[in-house]
């Protein structure tokens, strides 16, 4: 066995090319790289999505991930390869900083993957035998979702910013509680 | 899961089904989604009659978009016009991927919108789905994948797998109602239905159910006839004056032996409850408990852990509180509450309507504040979790809250909630202790009412004394089970979905089970894997077209990426799941056609987590082989260097280990289950990282003993850290769902492919280590 570790490493020593890729790798895994107007360029693509020039690679489709979607939807973009790998390609560190069409770009491809419709109104929230049945209108318009009656089914991301989630996952939220209804806020009392 | 959505007249039309070709799978997209036309400049695009519309994604519900997919195309329909088609035959890829909150549902062609054949595949999103949906949409597209690959390998649509979906729906179709994790809506099930479930449930308690009711109807006759006998004393004795001392004598005499009766038999009849319902729930939770172990880890897999303890601890608790609570009382009480209304209207309807009237009123501000009562006492709720859930979470990080030194901050938090809930509480138990005297003081009224009518008419001689007693008993009957009546419709609803929710389990076919003719086999240990494909999700594949062939006694090593498939491969050759396509020969027979008892006692496993029941190390040693000698055990725990540290614990093999027992370390847990595997002398070995959470010295001790375990025996190891494996006859490396290279340690590293990387990574690893232990003990530096 000692013979066996010996010439493994003595093979490794010969090969010098594969630790400099490896440690390229990790590098560039930690390396803060930015798409800037300067050297990256989005254009929209045939089937609806959005290639990347960047440097001197081409990406057929890129996917848009946001770093702080609730927070800072804007800022700090991750753009990533299209496949499941996922490898990142480079950060936006702010999304004004592009050109205008291509800022609209992005902003498309952030509302197709993105999916949390905001609640304008509160019509009813019925609740039964453990479930509650709500009826809302939304950014998306109107729509009837049902939660369970848990403690976790509305949160608050601040004072006044909640979120919802559904029996099926989808995630609904109300930017401020206090510009509610009196009625509305009534209705929520279920819930906070 | 629904996967054929039916579509109106209009929508067949425009989907315009040619000769020969067929609706497959039809499920809805419930997100606006208008994919583009072809030139990327033009924005907008005309979809049918209507005006332009913008291209791409919009804030809106769709509730008519569709997406089709025939043996030919796969087509989107929003209303009753074409957004999107193209021919199968054209498609690389159909996928559903998921995003964050939604779903898109894209394909990879070569040909443009014109027709024109690209130089490489492009993708186009075509339509967008909600969560609600996705899971739908995951397995009709996973349905047009299999039709694509089926058109490209045989240009057969017919051939290719048709895709069902075992998973639930979430909503009722019929009723639109959330479905408690049932197979059908407790709801809209028709009573016969949850007749025949109840009378399976009360199968072999027929018997005492029987005996309960009669002596439910011989109660509520006595309770019935109490005021009766009360009546004819008070008007036959006491106010005409003739009554003697040996009526009274009678009349208490009567009253008395009913009451005494009465009591005695409901105290029997609760006491009969009580256990009917610890026996039907007792011989439930056995049966839940039994099919859930018979039952594939598929079906378990599939559902949280919580879920199914739930089933087995809450919902045959909620069945014993319904015999206990409700039915128990339900038909007596439904009964008396009948009779006494009947008997009160023929004595006087006024009287009963004056004293119902207050009734109404008593509902109607139930009604009116039950809102109120019932959101304060859900947010008390809800204040107690949270309070529950922040002590638990605290004292579970305690160590981190300590070495950030976050305590004061932590206890503020605490207290703060701690407030928060008490206040809650105070008012509203305020609440309750103003508002129920009220509720209580009303009731009264209606029969004060009724006291000053009937008085009336007795002072006129309209009524006797005894009606008006009789009238009175009755109301009493009348009201009193009245509060209890208003939970009764939840309380049978609560009991219909936990029998539902049970019956799901228990009428669940497992999936692996033996065949008619499967028998039981001497394991050689000659295994092969024939074009074996397997997915725990069918529209997620894990392994695709497997084939190798091990001879007995090889030693195979597992190989990969996390996540590749190794401990899947491990699961299909233990058979904890079959795989979907293809098949697995042991010793020459399709392990399908092997006895899994049979099986499961000739392999010896010792898996990542290990996982030690609730008992001795003595018991845990011996759980596959409960007759083995000591001296057995002691053998086997030497060979898995775990003797040394089982001596040093205070009481040996007897120490308890467990949730609530003596706490032994990762590598000493490890230790005791690769024992317990020795123990079992199993033709079949199988090593899932049996020795990661070992030191380099106690890892290499284990391994000699895993050397001597090992030969002759077939076994599978996978291992991360390389150098476990040098054992091994052979390597297999298992990368995107496939085999990537097969062969032995040398060969492997002269073909300088994906092992050859792995081992040189490691090496890398090892060497920015100051110092590794050596494996003869001694500390040296790596070069």
């Amino acid at each position: 066995m000692m013979s066996e570790d010996m010439d493994l490493l003595d093979l490794n020593l010969d090969d010098e090319f594969n630790e400099e890729e490896l440690k390229k790798e990790s590098e560039e895994l930690l390396e803060m790289r930015f798409l800037t107007k300067e050297n990256a360029t989005f254009a929209r693509t045939e089937g609806g999505f959005v290639s990347l020039k960047f440097g001197d690679k081409e990406y057929k489709r890129i996917g848009v991930y946001l770093t702080f979607p609730l927070t800072n939807p804007e800022e700090f973009i991750s753009i990533r390869e299209a496949d499941e790998k996922a490898k990142e390609i480079g950060m936006i560190e702010n999304l004004n900083n592009l050109p205008k069409d291509q800022q609209e770009m992005i902003r498309d491809q952030i509302r197709l993957r993105y999916f949390m419709p905001v609640i304008k109104k509160i019509m009813e929230i019925k609740e039964e035998y453990g479930y509650a049945y709500w009826h809302v209108e939304t950014s998306f318009g109107a729509c009837r979702f049902t939660t369970h009656m848990s403690g976790d089914v509305v949160v608050s991301l601040s004072d006044s910013r909640l979120l919802v989630k559904d029996i099926d996952g989808n995630r609904y939220e109300i930017p401020d509680f206090y510009a509610l209804g009196v009625q509305e806020k009534k209705k929520l009392d279920l819930f906070i | 899961m629904k996967l054929l959505f039916t579509l109106t007249g209009s929508q067949l039309e425009a989907l315009a089904l040619t000769a020969g070709e067929k609706l497959v799978y039809c499920v809805p997209a419930d997100l606006a989604y208008l994919p583009g036309a072809g030139a990327n400049t033009d924005r907008t695009r005309n979809p049918g009659a209507g005006g332009l519309e913008k291209t791409g994604v919009s804030d809106r519900y769709e509730t008519a978009t569709f997406v089709a997919v025939t043996n030919q195309r796969l087509v989107v329909l929003a209303g009753d016009k074409v957004t999107y088609q193209i021919a199968l035959k054209d498609c690389e890829k159909v996928r559903c991927e998921h995003q964050v909150g939604c779903g898109i549902i894209t394909v990879t062609t070569l040909v443009d919108s014109d027709e024109n054949i690209m130089g490489e595949g492009y993708d186009v999103c075509v339509a967008r789905v909600s969560m609600r949906q996705i899971v739908r949409a995951s397995y009709a597209i996973r349905g047009a994948q299999a039709i694509v690959r089926s058109l490209k390998e045989n240009g057969d649509a017919e051939k290719a797998e048709q895709i069902t979906s075992s998973e639930y729906e979430t909503y009722c179709e019929k009723c639109g109602r959330a479905m408690p994790g049932t197979s059908s809506c407790p709801y809209c099930e028709g009573k016969m239905d949850v007749a025949k479930k109840f009378m399976s449930l009360c199968g072999g308690f027929v018997g005492k159910l029987l005996l309960i009711s009669l002596s439910m109807l011989v109660i509520s006759g006595m309770n019935m006839a109490r005021p009766m006998v009360q009546r004819w004393f008070i008007d036959d004795a006491l106010s005409t004056g003739k009554g003697t001392w040996a009526d009274l004598g009678i009349f208490v005499g009567i009253s008395f032996a009913f009451l005494i009766g009465a009591i005695l038999l409901e105290v029997w009849k609760n006491l009969a409850c009580i256990k009917l319902g610890s026996a039907l729930s007792m011989s439930l939770r056995e049966k839940l408990y039994v099919k859930i172990q018979i039952l594939s880890l598929s079906f378990i897999n599939k559902r949280k852990p919580g879920e199914l303890m739930n089933r087995v601890s809450r919902d045959t608790g909620r069945i014993r509180e319904f015999f206990e609570e409700v039915f128990g009382y339900m038909f007596s009480t439904l009964l008396t509450m009948v009779v006494s209304l009947v008997v009160m209207l023929t004595i006087s309807p006024l009287m009963t309507g004056l004293s119902l009237m207050f009734v109404v009123v008593v509902f109607a501000l139930m009604k009116v504040f039950w809102h109120h009562i019932h959101t304060i006492f859900h947010r008390q709720w809800l204040k107690s979790d949270e309070l529950s859930n922040s002590i638990q979470d605290i004292i579970s990080g305690m160590r981190i809250v300590k070495t950030f030194g976050t305590e004061d901050r932590e206890a503020e938090r605490f207290s703060q909630k701690a407030r928060d809930y008490a206040k809650t509480q105070s008012r509203n138990e305020t609440f309750w202790a103003v508002f129920f005297p009220i509720l209580t003081f009303l009731l009264g009224c209606g029969t004060y009412v009724a006291v000053l009518i009937g008085g009336q008419n007795v002072l006129v001689g309209k009524m006797t004394m005894g009606q008006l007693v009789q009238f009175m008993t009755y109301s009493g009957y009348l009201f009193g089970p009245l509060g209890w009546m208003t939970h009764l419709p939840r309380m049978v609803m609560q009991m219909v979905t936990s029998l539902n929710r049970i019956y799901d389990v228990l009428d669940e076919e497992p999936k692996i089970k033996d065949r008619d003719g499967s028998k039981e086999i001497e394991i050689k240990g000659h295994f092969q894997f024939e074009k074996v494909s397997f997915g725990y999700n069918t529209y997620e594949p894990v392994l695709e077209d497997i084939n190798f062939e091990v001879e007995p006694g090889e030693m195979i090593g597992l190989v990969g990426a996390s996540g590749t498939g190794k401990s899947t491969m491990i699961n299909l050759i233990m058979r904890l799941y079959d795989p979907d396509q293809g098949r697995i020969m042991l010793d020459g027979v399709d392990l399908r056609d092997v006895k899994v008892e049979s099986l499961h006692s000739q392999i010896g496993v010792v898996l990542q987590e290990t996982f030690l029941f609730s008992g001795t190390i003595l018991d845990n040693i011996r759980f596959a082989k409960p007759t083995a000698t000591l001296a057995e055990v002691i053998q086997a725990a030497k060979a898995a260097n775990a003797h040394d540290f089982i001596c040093k614990t205070p009481d040996g093999y007897n120490t308890y280990v467990g949730e609530h027992g003596y706490n032994l370390s990762g590598g000493e847990r490890q230790r005791v289950a690769i024992a317990r595997a020795i123990l079992n002398n199993p033709k079949l070995l199988i090593l899932d990282e049996a020795t990661s959470a070992l030191d380099t010295e106690s890892e290499f001790l284990i391994q000699q003993a895993l050397n001597r375990l090992t030969s002759g025996r077939t076994t599978f190891a996978i291992a991360h850290r390389l150098s476990t494996l040098r054992e091994a006859n052979r390597l297999i490396v298992i990368d995107k769902h496939s085999i990537a290279e097969m062969g032995s340690h040398n060969e492997l590293l002269e073909k300088k492919g994906i092992y050859y990387g792995l081992v040189t990574a490691q090496l890398r690893m090892a060497e920015g280590r100051p110092e590794v232990k050596n494996e003869d003990g001694t500390a040296e530096a790596t070069a």
